[in-house]
Parts: structure tokens; sequence; C-alpha cells
């Protein structure tokens, strides 16, 4: 046995180990290294009304939802939420029995959260967002729980934005109901100076339905754990991300699609743009059970590197003991096609708005997972912006 | 309109020239075929008036309109007026047909110091040629090209070119791929954009695309040269006696 290195100071302000590129799951987000300083858990923060009230205003679902659930700092804000209609309780889950290194940060950080069921069809969108604003370096974490009921259906957002140095650690668990539907955004816009964890875990039910879209593009490290579990038949599961990443951010994403019975179709489509120094990994698992039979799972990984010094790692593994599925996965990197750019020029489109299109096309493939328009648009003109800055830089 | 005078290109990897002392001089009005076999260097011409990287130009000049075209980077050359209709047009996923065209007008539209058109009037302009070429409202729904069939590409290039307007049409073995019907939707819609201030180049391997667009100049193209020119009649005199006679008279 390998005797531990001496804690970090971040380390002894968890009172755990963090997770290293010795680790084989952790091989290129050693997260030890990152997290330098210590981030205390738990501080309290005067943060300005101004500063909580822009940083909601900067999601960009701002104007698409009324009924927000907002945290600030870790910590509920029930003034600035709306619940109405909604059945919830304060106080996420007290615990996990999930054995990750994201999940056991998390409950050393010491949570806030809910729980919040749907159990008849909710209508309009759902946004939970988390706010960290101006302050001191520290830890925060949310440990919440959605439940769609059967053959409910609802939209959530969850949506992370702030500004200045700190770690924040949430944790969503899901359970879709048989029958039920959710359609899930996440927008990872938090701090450049600040490092994102997070972990979903994911129960689908019998005939449910997952429609997915994770956008990262805020912190300077961001580590994405997901576990979706199959747990009943004609589950289908649709799970995109995209990247929009510059400077020296770092993005990686693991997934596992755990299909533990027959019949369910599980895609991922993940499109990465990466600029300058920027890193993207995308590591996806897809284990098939034995008894698994007619299984369709198939993991798509897309980079475009805009930079020579830009990089995209993708890490597909497939474990499958069932004899009679369809899987499979691909990953492609590559730099703008230029094709693709001579012949737009060729119709008078100058260079740069010619790349901007390009890119923008790129990353739009996954947006069309995203099912409510208003949603999807709100995500294009995100995206939009993003590259109007980078042309104007 | 354009005067090439003594064109001489290669690739920029590759020591090979490819043309060899190429001179031709378009007017206004005028309609100029080229014809030559295959690797007499029809295509290098389009792309090397068009902009594309990877040629270089080691003697000779190209104006265009009194300019240097060879100085301008490929959108310029677009605002300017020249466009080049591909042999094989470019998929661009993820980019409605509509959306494009709409980018790439109002680019040229700025560069030339005019207004943008309004979306209304943007569409109306656009459905109208549309019709014309046979191309539906689905179609301009659809990504660049993707998907298209030889003919719906073809047709979309053309379609490209009447919204675009341009002063110079550069078409590259537009025939190609191209069954009877589908070329004479083609013609038909290159023909209806012929006048008085707008020349064209219709590059061409066979004779056939030109009963359909009549030239008034027809050039045989050979081992990078313009080794014989002629009127109409020259188009027919080449289908029935073939090319070998001028790629022998230039070796």
């Amino acid at each position: 046995m390998i005797q531990a290195l001496s804690k970090t100071p971040a380390e002894e302000a968890f009172g755990m180990s963090l997770p290293h590129r010795r680790m084989e799951e952790w091989r290129w987000t050693d997260l030890r290294r990152s997290l330098v300083k210590p981030y205390p858990p738990r501080q309290n923060i005067v943060s300005l009304p101004r500063d909580i009230d822009r940083l909601i205003a900067s999601s960009p679902f701002a104007r698409l939802t009324s009924h927000r659930i907002v945290f600030v700092n870790g910590s509920l804000d029930q003034a600035r939420s709306n619940f109405a209609g909604l059945t919830f309780e304060l106080g996420g889950p007290s615990s996990s029995s999930v054995d990750d290194p994201v999940i056991h940060l998390n409950r050393a950080i010491d949570p806030s959260g809910l729980t919040l069921r749907f159990d008849e069809s909710f209508d309009v969108p759902v946004e939970i967002i988390h706010v960290a604003t101006p302050g001191a370096p520290r830890a925060m974490a949310l440990h919440n729980r959605i439940e769609v009921g059967q053959a409910a259906s609802a939209t959530l957002v969850e949506t992370f934005v702030g500004e200045g140095d700190y770690v924040i650690n949430a944790i969503t668990e899901i359970h879709v109901g048989a029958g039920a539907r959710l359609d899930r955004v996440k927008v990872e816009i938090d701090s450049r100076d600040a490092t994102h964890l997070s972990y979903i875990d994911c129960i689908l039910a019998k005939d449910s339905k997952l429609n997915e879209l994770t956008l990262t593009s805020g912190a300077g490290l961001s580590r994405q754990n997901g576990n979706y579990l199959f747990a009943g038949e004609n589950v289908n599961a649709h799970i995109a991300g995209a990247y929009l990443l510059d400077g020296r951010q770092h993005a990686d994403t693991r997934l596992v699609m755990d299909h533990k019975v027959p019949h369910c179709t599980s895609r991922e489509i993940f499109k990465c743009v990466m600029d300058e120094n920027a890193r993207g990994i995308f590591q996806g698992k897809v284990i098939v059970a034995k008894h698994a039979q007619k299984t369709d799972g198939k993991q798509s990984s897309h980079a475009l590197l805009l930079s020579e010094t830009a990089e995209f790692d993708a890490k597909p593994e497939l474990e499958i003991y069932a004899d009679d599925v369809v899987c499979g996965h691909g990953a492609t990197a590559g730099d703008i096609n230029h094709d693709h750019l001579f012949y737009l020029m060729s119709r008078g489109i100058p260079q740069a708005a010619a790349k901007s299109l390009l890119i923008g096309a790129f990353v739009g493939e996954a947006f069309d997972a995203v099912v409510n328009d208003g949603m999807k648009e709100a995500l294009v003109a995100f995206a939009d912006s993003w590259l109007t800055r980078r042309a104007s830089t | 309109m354009l005067t090439i005078n003594n064109l001489h290109v290669k690739l920029e990897d590759e020591p090979r020239e490819i043309l060899k002392g190429l001179s031709l001089n378009v007017k206004a009005g005028e309609v100029h075929a080229i014809m030559g076999p295959n690797g007499s260097g029809k295509s290098t011409l389009s792309y090397v008036l068009s902009g594309r990287d990877g040629y270089e130009v080691t003697e000779g000049s190209v104006m265009f309109k009194g300019e240097n075209l060879l100085a301008m980077d490929p959108n310029e050359r677009a605002a300017k007026g020249v466009f080049l209709a591909f042999q094989y047009p470019i998929e661009i996923p993820g980019v409605a047909t509509m959306q494009f065209l709409k980018v790439a007008l109002n680019a040229q539209r700025k560069a030339r110091g005019e207004k943008e058109l309004s979306i209304p009037d943007f569409m109306r302009f656009v459905k109208e040629r549309a019709a014309k070429l046979n191309i539906s409202q689905e179609m301009l729904k659809r990504p660049v090209n993707v998907g298209f069939s030889g003919g719906e590409k073809k047709r979309a290039e053309i379609l490209q070119m009447a919204v675009l307007e341009p002063s110079l049409c550069v078409l590259d073995e537009t025939d190609s791929g191209l069954d009877i019907d589908a070329l004479k939707v083609v013609a038909d819609g290159v023909n209806a954009l012929r006048s008085p201030d707008r020349a064209m180049v219709v590059i061409t391997h066979y004779q056939r695309l030109l009963d359909y667009i009549v030239p008034d100049f027809v050039h045989v193209l050979s081992d990078g040269k313009i080794v014989k020119s002629g009127g109409k009649d020259l188009a027919l005199e080449l289908e029935e006696k073939g090319y070998a006679q001028f790629v022998e008279k230039a070796a």
C-alpha cells in the first residue's frame, strides 16, 4: 500500500482526501493538485442584494421562468424563490448510498437542498439557480432531489452562476416514475475562478423518458459525474452536452449509462468547443447487464478545437454482457472544416462571421435535445454571445 | 469586366504548374464557355477566381472591374460581384439554407454600404426566386446542401446566384450529375440571369450544357492554356472531333 501523502490545505479544510490523477476515473482531473488553498465550508458571506439580483438575471432563462428556487452561497433564499403550485420539502436527502468522491465531498461540505415532487404534470419550466456572490474563497454544496411521479411530466432547469473564487458541489438525485417524462437543462456558467463539481444520480422507471442537456461554459475547472440507472423497460434517455470553453478552462464529464433491464434506449451526444488553452474531456461508460437484451445504447462526442493548444480527450467504455444489443460509440476532434469556411466566404460572409456561424451550428446540434423552444432559443442566444465575445477579442 | 492576363498558377505544396499563361477577356453581357479535357486546369481557374486557399499565382494578373482580384479575400470578391457555382456544392450541417442566404446577402450588402433587407422583404425575395427553380419551402429550411440530391444541389447553387445577383458568374461543371430535366431547370435559371451588365464564364467538359446556355464565345483550355477561341460553333466542332487535335497541338 502506498502511504498517503500529507494532506493539502484544501484536504485539511474538507477533512477528507481529494481524488487525484492516479485514480483511473480522475486521470485527467487532478483535484488534489487543482484545489490548493483551503475552501472552508459554511462561511457567512455578506452579499449585496444588487449582486444577487444581477447574477440571477444573468441566467439565460431569466425571462423564461417565473418558478424559481434560489440558493445564494449554498443556502436557500426563500424571499427570492417562487414555489407557487410546487410540492416540495425543505432540506434535501440526508445521505447518499453512492460511493463517489464528489458525493463524499458534498457531505463533507454539509449541503443545503430540497426535494421537489411533480406528482402531476407541471407545464412551465422550474429553475433551480445557485448564485455565488463575490467573497472570500469558500466551499458550498447542494443536495437536491427531484421526483417526477407516475405519468407526470416536468421541465427542470438547473443554473449555476457566480463571481469570485469558490467551490460549488451539487448533487441532484432524480427519479423519473413509470411513464413519466423529464426535460432537464443544466447550465454551468459559474465564475472563471470557480471549481464546479456535480453528480447526477438518476433512476429511470419503466416507460419513462428523459431529455437532458448540460451546457458547460463558466467554471475554470468543472467535473460533472452522472449515473443513469435504467430500472424499467422501454426507457428512452437522450443526454446531450455542450462545452464552450476558452482560456485555461478544464471541463471533465463522466457519465455511466447503467442498462439493467431489456428494451431501453440511451443516446449521448456531446459537442465540445475548445479555444485557446482549454481542455475538454468526455468519459462515457455504457454497461449492459446480461439480461438487458435489445438495449440500444449509442454515444458520441465531437470536439471542435479552435486553437493549436486546445485539447480534447475522449474515453468511451462499453461493458456489455448481453448478446443481442445495438451499442456503439464515436469520437471525433478537429478544427473548422476549411471547405465549409471557403464555401461560406465565397458567398460574401467575412471569415470571422463564417467561423461563428460554423461553430454555432456545431454546438447547436446538442441543443436539439431541448424540447422547449424558448429554452432552445435562449441557449442559442447564449452561444451567440459567447461567439461574439470570442470574435471581438 | 474580367481581364486575365498570362496567368500562371501552381499548387502551393507542389512544384507542378497547372495554369501556364492563361489569358481571357470577358466583357459585361457576354457568356464565355471554357471547354477542355480532364486535367486541363478548368477547376483550378474557377478556384483561383473565387480565392480558394492552396493555389499560388506565380505570374500574371486578374483584374475585375479595374481592381486586382487576386489581392482580395473570397468574401471581398463575392461582395464585388464574383460568384462561383461549385461543381461539388459543400454540405454545411446545422446552418439552415434560408439563414445562410440571409447572412450572405446581408454581409454583401453591408460590404457595399447598402442597407440590410428587412426579414419580410428578404423572405419574399427568396421565395420568388426559389419557386422558379422548383425549390420548396421545406428545402429552404434544411441545412445547406445536406441530404440534397445532385440536382437539388445544383438548383440550390443557382438559387444562391439569383439571390446574390453577382455581376460575374463562374459556373464550374454545372451540368455534371444532372439528368436532362434537371439540366433544363438549371439552364433556365441561368438564362433568366443573363443581362447586359452581367457576365458568365461557363466551365464544362461536355457540349451538352451549351445547347441550353448558348455562349457568345467558346475557348478550348488544354494543359493550362487557352489553345483555341471561337464562336458557339466551336463547341459543336469539339463534340464531333474531340479534344485530341488541340491537346496534340499544345503538346
